[in-house]
Formats: C-alpha cells, sequence, structure tokens
C-alpha cells in the first residue's frame, strides 16, 4: 500500500508541468507532487562504480517522450523488474544511464539525461530500493543508441539504461 | 608624434549610436586619433611594400599577416596604389629567426602608426604575423586585434570526442586530449592558459581544469551525479557548475580554494544548465527549463530570485556573457538555431543575420567584442564558424572534415 502511495506520486512528480509557468522564487512550483519532491530531493550517495566490470544489457532500456523526464505508465514495469533483481541481490548495486537525442543544446541535454537517470532512480526508490545502491550518470546526446537522424532514432536514444556494477 | 585622422572618431561613435545603439562600443584611448569607418566599409591596406625573402617561413608570414588583416573586421588588403594605409618593410630569414620590420603609414596623410623591428622562431612564422597583425590593428584603429587569440573545440576522431586547439584564422590545428573518451563543452578562465570542460575520464561526467602551461589537468568538481558546465569567474577564485549531486540539477557556486559550494537554485522540478559569470562576476547567466522550455535567466551570484530574461523563441540556451556586457546564445525560432545577443540591461535582443537553413549554436564571445566564434550545424554535419556582429559575411574556420563543435574563444 505504501508502495503504491508513493508510486502515485512519483507519477505527479515525474510529469513536467507545462501548465505550471508560474513558479515562484528560486523556480520552485507550488503546485502538486508532495511525496515526489521529498524523493527527488534526496541526494545522492558516495559514488561507486569508477572501477571494476560492468554487466551491461541485462535490462530493457526505459524510453522518454520529447525533452521530458517523466517515466510512462507503460515503462514502469522495466524499473519493477530492475528493482526485482536489486531485491535479490542485495550484493548488485546499479547505475542509471540517462540519454536523449541528438536534438537541442549538449550541456542541456546533459542535465535533461540526468533528470531522466533521476527519475528512473526515484522510481526505484519508491519501489523500496535503498537509494545509496543506485547511482546516475548523463550521457547527454554524446552516445546515441540509434545513429539515424529521424523520429524512429530519436525515440530510441531517448532512454535510461541500466548497468549493474559488483 | 601626432597622428591625423582620415575620419574623425567622433564620427564613428555617431555610427555606432545609430546602427548599434544598444552595442557597447570598445574604449578608444583619449588623446589618441585614429582611423575609423562606418560599419562594413573597410580601411584600406596595401602590403606591396613589405619585402619577403624567398623562403616558405617568410612568405607564410606574409600570407598569414594578410588573411589576419582581412579577418580583423577592420581592414581590406588592397594591392598597391590603392591604399588608405602602407605596410612597408623586410621579411627576412636569417637561420632559424624571422627578421621582420615594417613602417606602418597612411598614404594620404604620410601619418606614421607604427615602426617596429621583430624577431620571433621562423618555425613560428604564423604567430609572428598575428602578433604583427594585431599590432596594426590596435595602431591604426585603437582597437584590440583577436589574430593572436586561440580558440578550443571539440572534435570528433575515432568515435571518440577530444579537445583540439586552433588559432584565430582556423590555423595551426593541434589536438589537445588523446583521452578517446567524451570531451564536453571546454570554457576559458579568465586567462588564456586555464581551461575548464566536462568529460568521462572516471567514467562518470566531472569538471576538469586544465592548465595549458603546464598540461595538468584536475578534476574540480567529482560529485555524485552529474558535474557540468564548470565556468571558472573573471577572477578565477570561483566555479559556476551544474551539480546533481543534492537530487536534481542546480547551479552552484564553488570555491576553487575552500571548496566551499554555493547553491544558488532550487528547482526541484527543472533543468538547469550552461551557467555563465556576468564580465563583473556579480551575476550568472544560464539555462533553466523551469517554466517549461529552455530559456535564459540571470542570477545575482549571492543567490536570491533569478530574473528570466528570454521569452521570443522555442528555446534560448548556450549564453556566452561577453566582454562587452552582452550576451550571446542560441535562439530557436521557426525550428532552428539562430544566434542571438542580448543586452541584459534593456533584455533587447537582435538576430544575426545567418540566411541559410543551417542551425547556429553555442557563441562565444571574442574579445573585441565583435565577432564570434559557434557552431554551425547543417544536415546533422557541424563546423565552425566566425559570426561578425558588424555585418560581415560569415567565415568558416574548419575546413577538415568530420564533426567539429563547442568552440570557445580565448579571452586574450
Amino acid at each position: 500500500m505504501i508502495v503504491v502511495g508513493v508510486a502515485v506520486g512519483l507519477g505527479v512528480t515525474g510529469c513536467k508541468k507545462r501548465g505550471a509557468a508560474q513558479t515562484g522564487p528560486g523556480g520552485v512550483s507550488p503546485i502538486g507532487g508532495v511525496h515526489g519532491d521529498s524523493i527527488y530531493g534526496e541526494g545522492l550517495g558516495p559514488r561507486f562504480g569508477m572501477d571494476g566490470d560492468y554487466i551491461e544489457g541485462q535490462f530493457q532500456p526505459v524510453y522518454y517522450a520529447y525533452d521530458s523526464a517523466q517515466v510512462s505508465a507503460a515503462e514502469r514495469g522495466k524499473l519493477e523488474e530492475v528493482a526485482e533483481y536489486l531485491r535479490r541481490n542485495p550484493g548488485a548495486n546499479i547505475i542509471v544511464e540517462g540519454h536523449c537525442d541528438e536534438r537541442g543544446s549538449r550541456e542541456y541535454n546533459l542535465s535533461l539525461g540526468e533528470r531522466r537517470a533521476l527519475a528512473a532512480r526515484a522510481y526505484l526508490v519508491g519501489l523500496g530500493i535503498d537509494g545509496s545502491r543506485i547511482q546516475t550518470r548523463s550521457y547527454g546526446s554524446e552516445r546515441p543508441a540509434a545513429f539515424g537522424h529521424n523520429e524512429e532514432a530519436w525515440r530510441q536514444n531517448r532512454r535510461a539504461e541500466f548497468v549493474v556494477t559488483q | 608624434m601626432t597622428t591625423m585622422p582620415i575620419m574623425k572618431r567622433n564620427s564613428l561613435h555617431l555610427v555606432c549610436l545609430v546602427l548599434f545603439a544598444w552595442m557597447a562600443s570598445a574604449p578608444i584611448t583619449e588623446g589618441q586619433i585614429r582611423i575609423s569607418k562606418p560599419a562594413g566599409e573597410k580601411i584600406t591596406i596595401q602590403l606591396a611594400g613589405l619585402r619577403a625573402g624567398d623562403d616558405e617561413a617568410a612568405r607564410l608570414f606574409t600570407q598569414t599577416l594578410q588573411g589576419n588583416l582581412n579577418r580583423s573586421g577592420w581592414f581590406s588588403v588592397v594591392r598597391a596604389g590603392q591604399a588608405e594605409v602602407s605596410v612597408i618593410g623586410s621579411v627576412e630569414r636569417r637561420r632559424d629567426q624571422l627578421h621582420v620590420q615594417c613602417t606602418v603609414t597612411g598614404v594620404g596623410n604620410r601619418q606614421q602608426y607604427l615602426s617596429k623591428s621583430y624577431r620571433h622562431t621562423a618555425s613560428d612564422a604564423r604567430r609572428l604575423a598575428h602578433t604583427v597583425a594585431d599590432e596594426i590593428v590596435e595602431a591604426v584603429t585603437g582597437r584590440k586585434g583577436i589574430a593572436s587569440t586561440r580558440i578550443v573545440l571539440v572534435g570528433v576522431k575515432d568515435n571518440a570526442k577530444e579537445l583540439f586547439l586552433c588559432d584565430a584564422d582556423g590555423g595551426n590545428l593541434m589536438q589537445l586530449t588523446h583521452d578517446r573518451n567524451i570531451a564536453v563543452r571546454p570554457r576559458w578562465g579568465p586567462t588564456s592558459k586555464q581551461l575548464t570542460y566536462t568529460a568521462y575520464l572516471q567514467r562518470f561526467p566531472d569538471v576538469f581544469l586544465v592548465d595549458l602551461d603546464s598540461g595538468n589537468r584536475t578534476a574540480v568538481a567529482n560529485y555524485s551525479g552529474l558535474n557540468s558546465g564548470g565556468v571558472l569567474s573573471p577572477d578565477g577564485q570561483d566555479m559556476a557548475v551544474v551539480l546533481s549531486k543534492d537530487g536534481n540539477p542546480e547551479l552552484y557556486i564553488k570555491n576553487l580554494r575552500s571548496g566551499r559550494l554555493t547553491r544558488l537554485t532550487n528547482t526541484p522540478r527543472a533543468n538547469e544548465a550552461s551557467p555563465s559569470w556576468s564580465p563583473d562576476g556579480r551575476q550568472i547567466v544560464y539555462v533553466s527549463d523551469q517554466a517549461g522550455r529552455p530559456q535564459l535567466y540571470i542570477i545575482s551570484r549571492d543567490g536570491g530570485a533569478p530574473r528570466r530574461v528570454t521569452s521570443r523563441g522555442s528555446e534560448n540556451v548556450a549564453p556566452d556573457w561577453g566582454p562587452n556586457g552582452l550576451i550571446a546564445f542560441a535562439s530557436r525560432v521557426g525550428g532552428r538555431y539562430q544566434i542571438a545577443i542580448m543586452d541584459p540591461q534593456t533584455e533587447q535582443v537582435r538576430y544575426l543575420d545567418t540566411p541559410d537553413y543551417a542551425d547556429y549554436e553555442d557563441p562565444s564571445w571574442a574579445p573585441n567584442g565583435r565577432h564570434l566564434v559557434c557552431a554551425r550545424r547543417e544536415n546533422f554535419r557541424s563546423s565552425i564558424y566566425v559570426l561578425d556582429t558588424m555585418g560581415d559575411a560569415p567565415l568558416r574556420l574548419t575546413h577538415q572534415g568530420g564533426d567539429w563543435y563547442s568552440p570557445a574563444w580565448s579571452p586574450e
């Protein structure tokens, strides 16, 4: 029950409120997602995964809409699989890698990719995974998975990937 | 020595007021009279009287000098007998040294603007040409030349993204990093000896400070999560940087001596990116999508409420606050990025005329406050161009194949 509640809160906060253009000083929006805000506000734990081997490609990438960091309902099952793996393997840690399509400013894309990774991380935390087991790493638009310059390639490139460290 | 004007400098001021009313014009030292022209009109200069020896270094010198003067924005090199300004002298190689003697005079007024001898390693003839070009520009126009400045940029090589350096005319391209890694958006510090940029040398995006003299590279932001956009303050004491260690990408200032961090933004729903300092170091312009799309905001270095300064265009990104007080940025209008310039006092915006369908992104001011270097992207290939805020046509800087982007013009 608690898990469900948090997950719903995340769904709200992960959504970029296009209508919420009126922000207060410091840009803090007064609207929505109390649970979500508190999870986004949680800092990252100490880094890991600077050396050693990675296990890549074990999980399906989570895909995102254009210029959005929201984990859509259709993609959440993939994160539940990641969470299940982490529950069964308490010694494993994970790096969530956030990516963008090639359009737009590279530096802005680095921030957007990071938010995508953080949104996936927040969802995993909402599913009960200890946040200290999840690092984030944004590649912005620097490491596309598909090399075309069309809608299909862009769709495949707006993603979060999961790397297991041991 | 007194100099006579071909055109009184006050008349230049009038032209500037009319055409670029909101554009800060470079200060001209009182008591010195220089040649000035309305925007777009060049001072004609001839190099025919500069006798060059039959030697490769001497020829390279003359050729580079001519290119530099044409690129300065103020001159047009013309054939003998048609010029307002004449350069006479000699370029001679003596063993491994290049000796240059040059005298610069007004043809009509017989005034001497410069008379000087130079000596430099012959193998570095281009560098000497840059020095001489800048001295001619300053002597005749009273404005700082840019020939001796450099540009740092990112190039794609063997699928890796490396830092490169080139001269302001695109020559002397050299590879700075050989990391087979990802280098992102280099920026100069207050001097031309320091660079900051983002790379994944320890597998995560960290900000590195490069000392070009020693070649030393230090991680100056390697917190958990994202470290990007690091840029030194004008006094070199602080760095503005985007960090996500506290759970979301936000703008911070890091004091490089104490390591102390000051958080400037608090936007749990939004991204911040691309900070750039005001010339006085009191404010920072940056990108935030807190209102939906990425737009430019200005915040005091002491924090407080940011002020949104852009509204036109679906997005406004990659600001560079120039030494002239103006902010150059990439503005997406009609589905394509163009270079725009804003006076942050009035928030008035002017778009540079780039009459084609390419995207122009990542502008960076030249220290003369007149030229900009930027990436031009067409058919998903990127190359580097120099733009002129006073109307000269865009000039391509990189002629090599491959992708070149994120240029930054050195501050001196």
